[in-house]
């Protein structure tokens, strides 16, 4: 498999690589190129492969006018994502350090405890959230979906960075203790700074589990001006059901961030996923 | 003292550090997992949600589920739902690994931007498929009809005999890269001279793929899919915003309709005791992942 292949077989595997590459992503071509169309054109028979008269009126109508501002719900959207990636990583990185290094009591419980949550569905939780929420009265706050969102990227950041931490050398600990490192400055001095990548990794995926979310920010926040994205998304669906200009307008605002982290942290995403512990 | 002192010997630190998590998750999900079980045997709906008494009716509500047509629908399309899209992603996925695995020059950033699926937020699949099946101006028929297979438009969406092949051709979109990703990393590690020694044993590609990479990729093909099947089995947000469960319930999921029966019909425990049912079928299989993941920390 991995022989060492002749110039004119990399040629063809390079071709068969971008043709089929163009198969999988043509959905978000086509979304991004609609997205550019007057609605006319997108409702052309036949379909135009690129925009004949190029349309950014969808992007600016709606930060001009719209009962629903799409910017504003990014917005949300960024801080909801931003503040359940802090309460993830905060409270996963010394869990998981531990969780690598000692062998307490109830560890091995614990661990399958953090095991067990990743399977869960989100319909199990909802209900008694909502209830819970409601009754902490963050009910239509951005607080309800942050602490919801963050459920998600705790278990999984502790499963990526239990591996990470193990893999350190005991020495390097061993040795800051005796320079009269405590074990908490040895903890943030040391292995903090070493486990960096991983850390970003799992900075990454909570966000990424928080930015993609529906279930939690539609169920717990019925206020349009603080619903996340996903949620406005969800919405404008109902109300403008076939206007395919705006929508996919829509749609390609909320994969910008998706394809910034795409852009710059490819290899953070990679070494995520090959970690095996991700939701597919 | 002399106790305090022991607590805080080596192992017990460790404890500390975990706490904070720890109690994180057990009153943001095990709570809730205790009393979504409690309001499924009560009679919640939006009647008493807030005040009034809540009946124990203890099992009844599971037992008007297995009386609920709708409920045994969404429970066999979940299955069908769940089995389909991982042959598909599966078999798909391994053939893409297998030729990423080629040492070619785009192996590499065609490996990457096939995450890029994986990357975008269910909504906005579902959006894009909306787009790419409409009945009307759908490039799907569009191309159906240039290539003589249709004559006619198809509602995708709003036919009940073709929704779910929609739902699942996009899940399996979804599924794609996760496939190919861990199977590509699966199949690195397995040695090269392996190869080598069988193909100067005379063996061809195909009983090395069968006598070499299976048996060697037994591990990770049981973790693919044990995982695989935990998050499609549980899928909710690109059913829902696709199809809605409709038309005629045709793709309902089990985490379609617990959502339906709670937030649309506001039968609280109704939707929670399905939310059960879904959590129960889940751990079963997820015990398998559970029991791989907890052996391999015993070593």
């Amino acid at each position: 498999m991995g022989e060492n292949i002749k110039r004119r077989t990399n040629v063809i595997l390079c071709i068969i690589s971008v043709f089929v590459l163009g198969i999988l992503l043509f959905p978000v071509f086509w979304t991004f190129i609609t997205s550019l169309k007057t609605e006319q054109e997108i409702f052309q028979v036949p379909p135009t492969f690129y925009p004949h008269v190029l349309n950014t009126k969808s992007y600016a109508a709606q930060i001009e006018t719209g009962d629903f501002n799409m910017f504003r719900s990014f917005f949300n959207s960024l801080m909801i994502s931003l503040g359940a990636m802090v309460i993830a990583v905060v409270l996963a990185v010394p869990a998981s350090y531990a969780i690598a290094r000692y062998r307490f009591r109830g560890r091995n419980g614990m661990l399958l405890c953090f095991l067990v949550t990743q399977m869960l569905p989100v319909s199990v939780l909802l209900t008694p959230m909502f209830i819970m929420f409601r009754n902490l009265h963050l009910y239509n706050k951005w607080g309800a979906s942050i602490l919801a969102d963050a459920t998600i990227g705790i278990p999984f950041s502790i499963l990526i960075l239990k591996n990470y931490f193990a893999s350190i050398p005991k020495d390097l600990e061993e040795a800051a203790w005796v320079d009269g490192c405590n074990k908490f400055t040895t903890f943030m001095r040391i292995l903090v700074p070493i486990a960096k990548p991983g850390i970003i990794v799992c900075a990454i995926f909570s966000f990424l589990y928080a930015w993609g979310d529906l279930a939690y920010g539609m169920t717990f926040i019925l206020d349009q001006q603080k619903r996340p994205i996903t949620a406005g998304i969800f919405n404008f669906m109902g109300q403008y059901g076939t206007r395919w200009s705006y929508l996919t307008a829509f749609a390609i605002v909320t994969i910008i961030p998706v394809t910034l982290i795409f852009i710059f942290m490819q290899k953070y995403i990679i070494a995520g996923m090959t970690s095996g512990a991700v939701k597919g | 003292m002399k106790k305090m002192r022991k607590f805080f010997r080596y192992e017990n630190v460790g404890l500390l550090f975990a706490l904070p998590a720890f109690f994180y998750m057990l009153i943001f999900v095990g709570y809730p997992i205790v009393s979504n079980i409690i309001l499924s045997l009560q009679n919640v709906t939006v009647k008493n949600l807030a005040h009034g008494e809540r009946l124990f009716v203890f099992l009844d509500n599971y037992k008007q589920l297995l009386s609920d047509d709708v409920f045994l629908k969404a429970l066999g399309n979940t299955i069908k739902f769940t089995v389909v899209c991982l042959v598909f992603q599966f078999l798909i996925g391994f053939a893409l690994a297998l030729f990423l695995n080629k040492k070619f020059s785009f192996a590499k950033p065609v490996r990457g931007l096939l995450m890029i699926p994986w990357m975008i937020p269910m909504t906005v699949t579902a959006l894009v498929f909306k787009l790419l099946f409409a009945g009307d101006m759908g490039i799907v028929n569009y191309l159906l009809k240039s290539l003589g297979l249709i004559q006619e438009n198809i509602d995708w969406l709003t036919n009940p005999d073709t929704a779910m092949s929609v739902v699942i051709t996009a899940n399996v979109w979804i599924g794609i890269p996760f496939n190919t990703i861990l199977i590509s990393t699966g199949l690195t590690t397995i040695p090269q001279e392996l190869y080598e020694s069988a193909a100067i044993d005379g063996a061809g590609k195909m009983q090395q793929f069968f006598k070499i990479t299976l048996p060697l990729m037994r591990s990770t093909i049981e973790s693919v899919l044990v995982l695989g099947f935990i998050y499609t089995f549980k899928v909710y947000d690109l059913v829902y915003v696709l199809t809605g469960g409709g038309p005629v319930n045709s793709t309902h999921l089990l985490s379609t309709y617990s959502y339906k029966q709670s937030f649309e019909l506001f039968n609280y425990s109704m939707g929670s005791a399905i939310a059960n049912v879904l959590l129960v079928i889940l751990l079963g299989v997820g015990s398998f992942y559970l029991k791989i993941t907890m052996d391999g920390e015993e070593k």
